[in-house]
């Protein structure tokens, strides 16, 4: 009788196996396309910034984890930092309306102004799709794509999980890593770790 | 239900515990510091928790957070020569928020970590501090940071008790054990394969078996997992995460299923640290080995060396011969051997031979299996045979047929003197050989004192020296008949074959009966007693075919009929054979109600037995092991030691081996050992050292004195 059971769940099994699998990212891979209205109302799309590489990031300006990044100015830096190497930022908000950190296109650029954060574009995803799409679990949850429009890297954006604004100091930063990788032709050494913060409040 | 209990009894102890909080009141996660105990000594080891409270619907977070999130962190300001360890972290709970899933604690949560005190103690009051940084979640995420103190020696010390709550606590963190683990990944799907003990087999309820990974992006968290049994193998499959695990060379997390226990009404919930080696990679599972285990060496397990243990053998060998069941076809057979020496003692010396060529062939023979069978991977040990009910019931059979040709029920007819016990009848060489054969078969339930150290020792070694021993063994089980064979000193001893012979076949007629009886028994303990009474009435069979082979006087048509008839029989009565395979993987229950005193064996038991401070007393037995039957009846389950036990709070743990069970194979050897009965006892842990003595074994004989002097003998 348990034999008949297990090999009818080994069916089961096998048949949910042959399904496509969930969205998701892999690395070095392409990453999925995004179509979307930035904050400005301008059009943007990911296949559009190919020959260039592209950092996601997703917040919540209400999540500790993401307050650690930006009341230390750690972010911003690291924006300063990528922008200097012509990299494309884009922050995404996949807040769902009446979640933390769900924004108006004009609070959201007035969050942007207030942090001096020198982004590329902002996107709000209220709906979550993008955010699915890549799977995003965390704010920060960090991706770089490649010139090819491969990711590159996923994952945290430094080596230190707390929300301890202290912990910024000799953190290893995984996305200036992997855009200096990128940069100078070289294989990315860390390609993905365990993303770290507040839920994504889809 | 066990843990619904432990929660309980923490909440309890809880309301009892006098200390305040010293907190400000907006934190949602409200953090004490607690020592086991706050008078301490140098060189004591104490359990210190860092209790949560946490407000309701927040939850904080575990060692892999999940999803998202961050595990709490304790930095501790200590002088050097104080040693924390790591934080154990209790089971967590998985709580969903949308897509998502973590991995934490709602309510409340004590992490543990051990504290080891330097030798030389400062004198007077301790303070140390502890930086408790925590992320407490309802939607929103705040993190909060404290510093907190924990005094030892202070005014108060000696008032400050928490060892119960601590204890409580550690309850809740998962168990070690070394269940054989591997995980296998393919493009969609992780699945983990665990080997389950057999007693646990058929009560798992596959719908509470959760995987919580200790390492991050190996499941997609959120999804269900779904689990089968495939023979001895659980099988956990989930939805993998988007990690490479493939590159992985082991993981580890805690697996949790609930189970019924005993009386099926009743239900524990397992939590299992474990760690698992990829399916694809050919060394087996990694052990986890809990602490508790590894401080405990077994020095007695190395010192036999070859030699010793081939003395042992064959020392043990001997005094089987004294066992119930081997006796009376030796005395009969030794009784018959007088008869031959007086006519030709050339002849004497060469039946000696031959049977003691068929014992040690047959020892070998069953050598060879079990060292086969072991190289294969199965869990086995000496009495091996006697775990499957089919050589169970045709023993009981044989012996029955002994016990009626015993009796002088019938004579074995020269036409008949090929079928088993007949052999041993016949007077040629041929049957010494195959009383040689028997006299091993029915040896089989015995292990006798000296002998399973001996086997023990013989099957971690070489196939060869393993056949040496098990030869020696064999030699050892030979040896008084062939002494007899060869010294006419010995056989004038004996006394003069007469009448009398026929009166004393019929009194060993008894102890076979009851052998036989024996064996029927061990089948309702296996299987159960249906398959008891198919095997007994398949022995009347075979009176009814003994006995119609009787009318040998009849004319040859109906003689031939009457044998078509005998046979049929006999094939009925073997028919019934299929009816006893055993329908439930385990009777350990049955044998505990039985039984009615102590609890059931298991390693996580004794593990977690191990973590408390009372003395332990093991045994290691099975329904077919008379050894252990006879101590258990005269030494064990009686007044006088159950007030020992009592008095000294012993822990006592029956493991039953009377069917195959791969745990108790495993306990077995990490003793040195191959068979049952087996009793170890572990000393209570010292006052001042927190240690525990090495555990020592018991002989394999006991008596109550055996008992009591080791239960009170304080290291």
């Amino acid at each position: 009788m348990n034999k008949i059971f297990a090999y009818l769940m080994a069916v089961f099994v096998l048949a949910f196996a042959a399904m496509p699998v969930h969205a998701a990212v892999e690395i070095g891979q392409p990453a999925p396309e995004i179509s979307a209205k930035d904050t400005n109302g301008n059009d943007f799309k990911l296949s559009d910034h190919k020959g260039k590489i592209v950092v996601l990031e997703w917040t919540n300006h209400h999540c500790p984890f993401v307050i650690k990044h930006y009341s230390t100015k750690n972010m911003q830096n690291v924006q300063a930092k990528a922008k200097e190497q012509g990299v494309e930022w884009v922050t995404i908000v996949s807040s769902a309306a009446g979640k933390q950190g769900n924004v108006t296109a004009e609070e959201a650029n007035t969050i942007v102004t207030e942090q001096g954060a020198t982004i590329s574009a902002k996107i709000l995803d209220e709906s979550g799709e993008i955010g699915k799409l890549y799977d995003a679990k965390t704010t920060p949850h960090m991706f770089v794509i490649d010139t090819e429009g491969n990711v590159a890297y996923a994952g945290a954006i430094d080596d230190k999980s707390s929300p301890n604004p202290a912990t910024i100091e000799g953190a290893d930063n995984y996305v200036l890593n992997a855009i200096a990788s990128l940069q100078a032709g070289e294989t990315v050494k860390t390609t993905q770790t365990q993303p770290y913060g507040c839920a994504v409040k889809y | 239900m066990k843990n619904l209990f432990l929660s309980l009894l923490f909440f309890c102890v809880l309301m009892l515990s006098p200390a305040s909080y010293a907190q400000q009141s907006e934190n949602h996660v409200k953090i004490r510091l607690l020592a086991e105990h706050a008078s301490v000594k140098g060189g004591e080891e104490i359990w210190i928790g860092t209790e949560q409270m946490i407000d309701p619907h927040w939850h904080t977070y575990w060692k892999n957070p999940g999803d998202s999130g961050t595990a709490t962190q304790i930095k501790w300001d200590m002088p050097d020569d104080f040693l924390i360890s790591d934080i154990q972290w209790p089971t967590p709970q998985k709580i969903q928020y949308g897509p998502l899933l973590n991995y934490g604690y709602e309510q409340q949560v004590i992490l543990l970590q051990k504290l080891t005190l330097p030798k030389d103690l400062p004198r007077g009051k301790i303070t140390l501090t502890a930086d408790v940084e925590v992320l407490v979640c309802k939607e929103e995420c705040i993190p909060e940071y404290g510093t907190y103190t924990l005094i030892l020696n202070g005014e108060n010390a000696a008032n400050e008790e928490n060892s119960a709550y601590l204890e409580a606590a550690r309850q809740l963190l998962p168990i070690h054990n070394d269940w054989p683990l591997f995980f296998d990944v393919d493009e969609q799907n992780f699945s983990l394969k665990i080997t389950i003990p057999a007693h646990l087999r058929s009560h798992i309820q596959l719908d509470s078996v959760k995987y919580f990974p200790a390492d991050w992006g190996t499941l997609a968290n959120a999804e269900k997992p779904t689990a089968t049994m495939n023979g001895e193998q659980l099988i956990l499959t989930q939805m993998r995460g988007q990690r490479p695990i493939e590159k992985l060379e082991s993981l580890t997390g805690v697996l949790q299923f609930a189970a019924n226990t005993s009386d099926s009404q009743s239900e524990s919930t397992y939590n299992i640290n474990i760690k698992a080696t990829p399916s694809w990679m050919e060394s087996p599972a990694g052990a986890v080995i809990s602490e508790v285990m590894q401080v405990m060496e077994y020095p007695e397990q190395g010192e036999l060396n070859f030699f010793k243990a081939l003395i042992l053998a064959i020392l043990g060998g001997m005094i089987l011969n004294l066992m119930p069941c081997v006796f009376p076809v030796l005395s009969i057979k030794a009784l018959s051997l007088v008869k031959i020496a007086a006519k030709s003692p050339k002849l004497a010396k060469a039946h000696g031979l031959s049977y003691t060529a068929g014992v040690i062939a047959s020892f070998v023979l069953i050598a060879a299996i079990l060292i086969t069978l072991r190289a294969g991977g199965a869990q086995l040990g000496w009495g091996f045979q006697l775990q499957n009910p089919i050589i169970i019931t045709l023993l009981g059979y044989l012996l029955f047929v002994i016990g009626l040709n015993l009796m002088g029920f019938f004579e074995f007819s020269s036409r008949f003197n090929n079928v088993g016990g007949g052999l041993a009848q016949k007077d040629g060489l041929t049957g010494s050989f195959f009383t040689g054969v028997l006299a091993t078969l029915v040896a089989a339930p015995c292990t006798a004192p000296l002998m399973a150290g001996a086997i023990g020792f013989a099957l971690i070694q070489s196939p060869f020296i393993a056949l040496v021993i098990f030869s020696a063994l064999g030699l050892g089980l030979a040896l008084p008949y062939l002494a007899l064979s060869f010294m006419p000193n010995l056989q004038a001893r004996m006394p003069k074959p007469g009448a009398w012979m026929s009166v004393f076949k019929q009194i060993l007629a008894f102890p076979m009966f009851i052998a036989a009886l024996w064996m029927f028994w061990i089948l309702a303990q296996q299987v159960d007693v249906t398959s008891a009474s198919a095997a007994l009435l398949g022995a009347i069979l075979i009176t009814i075919a003994l006995w119609l082979l009787k009318f040998s006087n009849l004319k040859s048509s109906k003689k031939f009929i009457l044998r078509i008839l005998a046979i049929t029989l006999i094939v009925i009565s073997t028919a019934f054979i299929p009816l006893t395979f055993p329908s439930k993987p385990s009777l350990h229950d049955k044998y505990m109600v039985i039984k009615g005193f102590g609890d059931t064996f298991s390693q996580s038991a004794l593990d977690k037995a191990l973590e408390g401070d009372d003395p332990i007393f093991t045994e290691m037995t099975a329904a077919w092991c008379i050894t252990c039957k006879v101590n258990h009846k005269i030494a064990i389950n009686i007044d006088s030691t159950k007030a020992l036990f009592a008095e000294h709070n012993v822990r006592y743990l029956i493991g039953d081996w009377t069917n195959e069970d791969p745990e108790i194979t495993k306990y077995l050897q990490k003793h040195g050992r191959n068979g049952v009965p087996l009793y170890v006892f572990y000393g209570s842990r010292d006052d001042v050292t927190k240690q525990r003595p090495a555990p020592k074994l018991l002989p394999q004989v006991l008596t109550p004195t055996i008992i009591k002097k080791i239960v009170e003998d304080k290291p």
